[in-house]
């Protein structure tokens, strides 16, 4: 922060900056070194003024110490993420608009470096520099879901959209955290940083093909790309041992809970598609599948179209009806996609003619039905979210009763289950005092 | 518990002369809504409280649907910016906010939707509004 208006006795030169010592204030010349001053007069009242600044007419002659302040936290965020000046111009262009509006003139100091944060997070959007808000978060050192408020109503103040980041460009910078180089580990654990990149895009690319990336958070999806390519690259007997634990560990980096069930997934998927594979004899399971891990990235269009052809030739097998209603499907004109994509939107479609004839099928013999009303469409297609194809099996509520008039006797015992914990039976007797005391005051 | 809430509320105001109850019920019309304000309003009454139940009025709908097929929220958001908004870090879902309705759709890839809105007219719009933008991004890469 600089001092305005001063002069060190040195050199004569005005850059003077705020550079407290422990607790104490000391104004030191950035050119020279000189100790300007030190110590707080003993006329300044201790702990600041009476008076805050927002209500002095201070604010018409200096500037709010803690914009400045804001302004350099700004700059400091850029610097340690290397960002360019452009990036830099822009958060600091927003953080003095949004400095200005109600929701965040008058708010604690914490809340205006996340703002300051975001800043920088929404600048970054705007310029295509692939960066997370967990980024920003750890940056702060700041609660994500106070970042995340404080981001949300930025945007909605200040009118302005952030394109949305792709998890394939993040995902380059995060496999840079992991310490795994040859430097940091023994050979059989080493890894290329960039080779490692290339395979954890690969295996992201195919799980955002198979549902797993939408509407997940994107780190466990990358940390679980991570330790997969990393064990694919040289699946040899030290690295299949390996829990993501341990390689979290070794990695140096922290490790997310959900990561193990993004793996699960992941597994899942390519077990899918190593089964197509038309070398491979054995029965593929979630154990040997790393091996197979390459050959899957590498032919992962083909793989796909195959293991849709082979679902949908399953599915015909169980619904014949549908085969009646599958031939016009597959005579609509393609579109300019690749061939495979085409072929895979066409099996998708069909797929989805099964699940429609299913139902109607199954509406016939309603007395048939058992527990589960309502058959889950994801069980039968090959790729949908997890959430669906493992989906909660919900409650059935009973009948109601009919003609309810809301005037009923209500009997004893049922208000006494209303009244359930000690605290709010002393809370009831307490209002029922303060009830009665004012009715008896008013009358 | 909506009891709890309004006894909660009670303590902290002590000459409340509104009351609001949150209906919490599953699969609830607004006539079985009513119902259940003056079943809770007469427990009130039971209780010792001055209760009287007077202009009844619904403030909000929460409705909740699912389509049979998963959306793509990237290919969704892309398509309907600045209504439709995704931030994964945050909610899972993507938030479309119909403006001349005041309906807001929260949708899933899943294929759920929670649609809130002041009326229930309003609720069946918006989803009759959002379902072909749905079906357009069901499948990855859909542009």
């Amino acid at each position: 922060m600089f001092a305005a208006g001063l002069k060190c006795p040195g050199c004569g030169s005005s850059n003077i900056v705020d550079d407290d010592l422990y607790c104490q204030a000391q104004l030191v010349c950035v050119d020279c070194g000189s100790v300007v001053s030190e110590g707080t007069l003993a006329d300044d009242p201790v702990g600041g003024t009476d008076v805050s600044y927002s209500r002095t007419t201070a604010v018409t002659k200096k500037p709010c110490l803690n914009l400045i302040k804001g302004l350099e936290r700004v700059k400091e965020m850029c610097r340690i993420l290397r960002l360019n000046s452009e990036i830099e111009d822009l958060a600091l262009t927003y953080f003095r608009q949004a400095y200005q509006q109600e929701s965040f003139i008058n708010v604690t100091l914490q809340r205006k470096e996340v703002l300051a944060g975001c800043c920088v997070y929404v600048s970054c959007r705007q310029r295509d520099w692939p960066i997370t808000l967990g980024t920003i978060s750890s940056l702060l050192d700041a609660d994500p879901t106070l970042v995340g408020g404080v981001y949300q109503e930025m945007i909605k103040i200040l009118n302005i959209q952030a394109p949305f980041v792709s998890i394939t460009d993040v995902i380059e910078a995060h496999v840079q955290e992991y310490k795994i180089s040859a430097q940091h580990v023994t050979k059989e654990l080493a890894e290329d940083s960039k080779v490692l990149t290339k395979r954890a895009v690969a295996l992201v690319e195919l799980a955002g093909d198979s549902w797993i990336v939408t509407g997940r958070r994107p780190l466990p999806i990358m940390m679980a790309a991570t330790y997969l390519a990393w064990q694919s690259l040289n699946p040899n007997r030290h690295r299949l041992k390996l829990s993501l634990d341990k390689f979290c560990h070794l990695a140096n980096v922290q490790k997310r809970k959900p990561a193990v069930m993004r793996i699960t997934e992941l597994k899942e998927v390519l077990c899918k598609l190593g089964r197509e594979l038309p070398w491979v004899r054995e029965t593929v399971t979630q154990d040997n599948v790393v091996r197979l891990v390459g050959d899957i990235l590498d032919h992962r269009h083909t793989l796909l179209t195959r293991a849709l052809r082979t679902h949908e030739t399953a599915m015909q097998a169980d619904c014949p009806q549908a085969s009646a209603l599958n031939s016009p499907t597959e005579e609509v004109t393609p579109s300019q996609r690749s061939e495979s994509r085409d072929q895979t939107a066409d099996a998708s479609s069909a797929l989805q003619l099964c699940p429609t004839d299913r139902t109607e099928n199954q509406e016939g013999d309603d007395s048939h039905q058992t527990e589960d009303p309502e058959p889950n469409w994801g069980v039968r297609v090959l790729f949908a979210p997890p959430c669906v194809v493992h989906a909660k099996r919900r409650r059935v509520e009973p009948p109601h009763v009919q003609n309810i008039t809301g005037d009923e006797e209500i009997s004893d015992s049922e208000i006494d289950s209303y009244i359930r914990t000690p605290q709010e039976a002393r809370a009831f007797a307490l209002m029922q005092k303060a009830v009665s005391s004012s009715g008896s005051g008013n009358s | 518990m909506a009891l709890n809430k309004v006894l909660t509320e009670l303590q902290k105001a002590k000459k409340r002369k509104k009351k609001y109850t949150k209906n919490q019920f599953c699969d609830y019309s607004l006539e079985e809504a009513k119902l259940g304000a003056r079943r809770l309003a007469r427990c009130l009454q039971k209780l010792g409280f001055k209760v009287r139940f007077s202009a009844f009025r619904v403030v909000n709908v929460l409705a909740v649907c699912s389509m049979p097929f998963a959306v793509h929220l990237v290919d969704f958001t892309k398509n309907n910016r600045p209504i439709a908004s995704y931030e994964p870090e945050l909610h899972p879902a993507a938030t479309y906010r119909i403006k001349n309705l005041k309906a807001t759709v929260q949708v899933f890839s899943t294929g759920s939707l929670t649609v809130t809105g002041p009326n229930v007219q309003s609720v069946a719009s918006a989803v009759e509004h959002i379902y072909p933008l749905l079906y357009e991004c069901q499948k990855p890469r859909c542009k």
